[in-house]
C-alpha cells in the first residue's frame, strides 16, 4: 500500500512521520487504500517495520462505519487527536441534546421570525428556532465549537465573565457568543464569529506587550483595541503554565493556552 | 463440576482471585523518590510540571513494571482531570495517547524481544482503556487497538504461554463487556478464536485450559460468573 505523506508540523506528538495524509482526498467517499480494501479510522501511516502490522488486517472488518466514525476521524492519525476530536463530538452532541430540550421547554423568547435574505441581522440570537430547524450537522458543529473554543481560552474572555456575569449583560455592549445551533451561511457565521472576538478585545489585559498577540486564529490584529481604563492589573493563573509548558503554547503570551490548536479545522 | 462444553477438565489447579485494587491507591512506591515527587506535584498541581516529561515516566514505568501496568490508569486519569480542571488543557493526555501509539505501533518487536513487557503493554493500554474516560465514554480510539492486542494473545503462539493466556483473561474480565458494547462483531470473532483454541489445540498448559474455560463461561454468563462456576473455578474441589 502506498500512502502519499504530507509533513505536517507538531512538535509535542511523537507518533513518527510517516502519517497518511493521502485521506483527506477521500473524505467524500469510501476510504480505500491502493489495494482497494476499506480504510479505517485506525488505519495508521506504514513505517518501515510494520509489515506485522499487515498480518493484523485481515481480522479488521471490512469496513467499521459507525456514526462515531465519520467525518473528522479519517483525517486523524494520531491517538492524542482522535481522543480530542471524539471529546469535542460528544460535546456537541451533549450540547444539542440540551438546548432541545431547553427549546422544547420555551425557554427562549418565541418571536416572529422575519424572512428575510439571511443576513444577520433578522435573526435575532434572542429568537428561538423551532426544534426540528436547528443546526444538526456534526462537521459544522464541531468547526463551530472549535471556533467558540479560541474565542473562550483567552484571558480576554476569562476576565469579560468574571467581570459581567450573564444576567447583567447588556445586549449590544457585552459581546455574546454566537448560537451554533442556529442555521447560518457559513459567512454570517464566520462573520458574527469575528465581531464576537473584536468585541472581547475589550477585555483584553492592559498594556502587556503580549496582548496584541492574542488567539492565533484572530486576524484582527490591527483593529485597534479599547482597553478599559478601570482596568485592575489582574494577572492570570496561566502565564506560568504557558512558560513552562513551551511545547504546546501557541505564543507564549499572556492567551491560554489552547487545547485544540491543533486540530485541523475541517 | 459445572462446565459449558461437556468437556471435562480435571482440575489440578484452581484460579485465584484477582488482587482487591482498592488500597494504595496509585502504586507509585516502585518509582524512585525523585519521580514519586514529580507525580504527586503533577496530581495537584498539572501546570507546574513539564507533562511530556510525566507521560514518559509513567509509560516507561508501566512497561517494567507489572504491578504498575494494572492500575496506572487511574493516576492518568486524575492528571488528566486535574490538568482539564486547572487550565482546560489536554497535554498531558495527548502525549500519553501518542506515546502509547507508538508502543503499539510497536508491540511486535516487543513481544519478540519480552515476553513480559508485551504483557505489560497489553496491561496498560487496557489500562488506561479503563480508567481515561471522555466525557464519560470509552475513547473510541483505543477500541481496535485493544481488539489487536487481544486477537495477538488469542493467536496459537501465544495461547501455549500461560503468562499471556493471564493476561488475556485478566482484561477481559476487566473490560470486556464495555468492549463488546463498542464493538460486538470482534468480540465474537475474538470468542471463536479462543473457543478454537481450547478445544482444538496442542500445547496447552492445564492451567491455560482452564483460564480459557473460564473465560468462555465468563462471557456466556453475560460477562459474570454463575455461583456454582465460582466454586468450581475458585475454590479448592476435591474431585
Amino acid at each position: 500500500m502506498s500512502y502519499t505523506h504530507k509533513y505536517r508540523r507538531d512538535d509535542d506528538c511523537k507518533v513518527d512521520e510517516n502519517r497518511n495524509k493521502g485521506s483527506l482526498r477521500w473524505s467524500h467517499c469510501r476510504k480505500r487504500g491502493a489495494d482497494g480494501s476499506v480504510r479505517g479510522p485506525q488505519r495508521e501511516a506504514e513505517s518501515t517495520q510494520s509489515s506485522s502490522k499487515r498480518e493484523h488486517r485481515p481480522q479488521r472488518p471490512e469496513s467499521f462505519t459507525t456514526p462515531e466514525s465519520e467525518g473528522p476521524v479519517s483525517r486523524i492519525r494520531n491517538w492524542g487527536d482522535e481522543v480530542e476530536a471524539d471529546e469535542m463530538r460528544t460535546s456537541v452532541r451533549r450540547d444539542m441534546q440540551r438546548y432541545r430540550r431547553r427549546i422544547l421547554a420555551g425557554e427562549f423568547v418565541q418571536r416572529e421570525r422575519k424572512t428575510s435574505s439571511g443576513s444577520s441581522d433578522s435573526r435575532d440570537s434572542r429568537d428561538s428556532p423551532a426544534p426540528g430547524d436547528i443546526e444538526t450537522d456534526e462537521t459544522v458543529l464541531m468547526r463551530r465549537q472549535k471556533q467558540i473554543n479560541y474565542g473562550k481560552n483567552t484571558l480576554a474572555y476569562d476576565r469579560y465573565i468574571k467581570e459581567v456575569p450573564k444576567h447583567l449583560r447588556k445586549p449590544g455592549i457585552h459581546p455574546r457568543t454566537p448560537n451554533k445551533f442556529k442555521k447560518y451561511s457559513r459567512r454570517s457565521w464566520d462573520q458574527q464569529i469575528k465581531l464576537w472576538k473584536v468585541k472581547l478585545h475589550a477585555w483584553d489585559p492592559p498594556a502587556e506587550e503580549g496582548s496584541d498577540l492574542q488567539a492565533v486564529e484572530d486576524f484582527d490584529f490591527d483593529m485597534e483595541c479599547s482597553v478599559d481604563p478601570e482596568i485592575e492589573l489582574q494577572y492570570p493563573k496561566s502565564t506560568s503554565a504557558s512558560s513552562s509548558l513551551p511545547q504546546d503554547s501557541c505564543t507564549g503570551t499572556p492567551s491560554k493556552m489552547m487545547k485544540l490548536d491543533e486540530l485541523e479545522i475541517a | 463440576m459445572s462446565v459449558c462444553t461437556g468437556i471435562l477438565v480435571s482440575k489440578h489447579c484452581v484460579l485465584k482471585r484477582m488482587e482487591d485494587s482498592s488500597k494504595e491507591e496509585y502504586r507509585i512506591q516502585s518509582f524512585d523518590m525523585e519521580t514519586q515527587k514529580l507525580l504527586k506535584t503533577a496530581l495537584k498541581d498539572p501546570g507546574s510540571v513539564d507533562l511530556e516529561k510525566v507521560s514518559n515516566v509513567i509509560v516507561d514505568q508501566s512497561l517494567k513494571d507489572q504491578v504498575f501496568s494494572k492500575e496506572a490508569g487511574r493516576i492518568c486519569f486524575t492528571i488528566v482531570q486535574a490538568e482539564a480542571k486547572q487550565s482546560s488543557s489536554s497535554v498531558f493526555r495527548r502525549n500519553l495517547l501518542n506515546r502509547l501509539q507508538q508502543e503499539f505501533k510497536a508491540r511486535e518487536d516487543t513481544r519478540k524481544k519480552s515476553t513480559q513487557e508485551w504483557v505489560c503493554l497489553v496491561s496498560f493500554i487496557c489500562n488506561i482503556f479503563d480508567y481515561l474516560k471522555v466525557n464519560n465514554m470509552p475513547m473510541m480510539a483505543l477500541v481496535h487497538p485493544v481488539y489487536d492486542c487481544l486477537f495477538r494473545l488469542a493467536q496459537p503462539d501465544a495461547l501455549k504461554n500461560e503468562e499471556e493466556v493471564d493476561c488475556l483473561v485478566l482484561q477481559l474480565h476487566r473490560i470486556g463487556e464495555q468492549l463488546e458494547k463498542m464493538n460486538l462483531q470482534r468480540m465474537d470473532e475474538l470468542f471463536c478464536l479462543l473457543r478454537d483454541g481450547f478445544l482444538l489445540q496442542d500445547g496447552l498448559s492445564s492451567l491455560g485450559r482452564l483460564l480459557l474455560l473460564e473465560i468462555l463461561e465468563f462471557r456466556a454468563g453475560s460477562w459474570t460468573l454463575s455461583e456454582t462456576a465460582q466454586k468450581y473455578y475458585y475454590s479448592e474441589v476435591t474431585d
